[in-house]
């Protein structure tokens, strides 16, 4: 009986157990939560590897081809969709992808559960064009590296005997 | 006079109704845990209820399946209104990993009116305790838009 007591009258004084949440601030996601996507479209190289690895698919990326030849990428990410597994974050090579602990993901709205960005990407310079003289000029240069490597070739055995 | 007591007393007592749509467990798990000591929703007068005639928010949690598809729309008819529908968890929304299968017949957006969603597979007790809270503030505008 007296250990029960004692253990009555240690709980009357401690504070409580329940979470205050929904008055205060919420508590802290555990070290490597896994919560909300998110996504930095300044280092993604548009490897596609999130969408190949990604069970649900709930990323789509969309091309948008502009005038001056330029691609916009945008990737899609529906909060709704996701498993929150990391294997998007795991593959993504150049970590534009993390899972942050933000676990607080509720709305009334589709939007609220969307995570988007979107980046230009370049089209290559035109080819430079070369004239007459300069062709011939790079080819009498090939021809005569190419001229050293067989003298060089022919000379090797002898040092060799 | 009696409209206004009762109105007030039910925005401080939203009963809770449960309906698992095929989920994993993993959110059914979790929205119990927010009835227990340590997130205690009870004391904001949430209450899990058996029968949906007496809910006023309705929880779905899971891909709609076939086999609950049937059940599903039969216990929302049974709900009075004016009443809340908030789905749990990644699945009810878009299918989650199950999306394209021959089994599910989703999402619940095709059923019925989704008014709060919590993403997460499963979410966290916090992220439910706030999407409740959230329901019963829209509760509260549909009795009162009802009682124009």
């Amino acid at each position: 009986m007296l250990p029960y007591l004692g253990k009555a009258m240690t709980n009357l004084f401690r504070k409580p157990s329940t979470e205050k949440f929904p008055v205060g601030d919420a508590p802290q996601a555990a070290e490597r939560y896994r919560g909300r996507i998110s996504y930095n479209p300044d280092v993604c190289v548009n490897c596609g590897m999130c969408m190949r690895v990604c069970a649900p698919q709930c990323m789509h990326r969309d091309i948008e081809t502009l005038e001056n030849g330029d691609q916009k990428i945008t990737f899609t990410f529906d909060l709704t969709s996701c498993t929150f597994c990391g294997m998007c974050a795991d593959f993504c090579s150049r970590h534009s992808i993390t899972l942050t602990d933000d676990y607080m993901m509720v709305g009334t709205q589709p939007e609220d559960f969307i995570v988007t960005g979107s980046f230009i990407k370049k089209a290559p310079p035109p080819k430079p064009k070369l004239t007459p003289e300069q062709i011939a000029e790079m080819k009498a240069k090939a021809e005569a590296a190419k001229a050293a490597k067989a003298a060089a070739k022919a000379e090797e055995p002898k040092a060799d005997a | 006079m009696f409209e206004k007591l009762i109105d007030n007393s039910m925005a401080k007592s939203p009963w809770i109704f449960h309906v698992n749509a095929g989920s994993c467990n993993g959110c059914d798990i979790e929205l119990v845990s927010v009835l227990t000591p340590r997130y205690d929703a009870e004391r904001f007068g949430f209450r899990l209820t058996g029968t949906p005639r007496q809910a006023d928010i309705v929880v779905v949690s899971g891909p709609i399946t076939l086999q609950t598809r049937d059940r599903l729309r039969r216990v929302l008819e049974q709900v009075p209104e004016p009443y809340v529908v908030v789905s749990l968890g990644s699945c009810p929304k878009s299918g989650n990993v199950f999306k394209g299968s021959y089994s599910i017949d989703g999402p619940l957006d095709k059923w019925t009116h989704v008014d709060v969603s919590v993403a997460g597979c499963t979410p966290k007790p916090e992220a439910i305790v706030a999407a409740l809270a959230k329901a019963t503030e829209i509760l509260k505008e549909k009795r009162k838009e009802m009682r124009k």
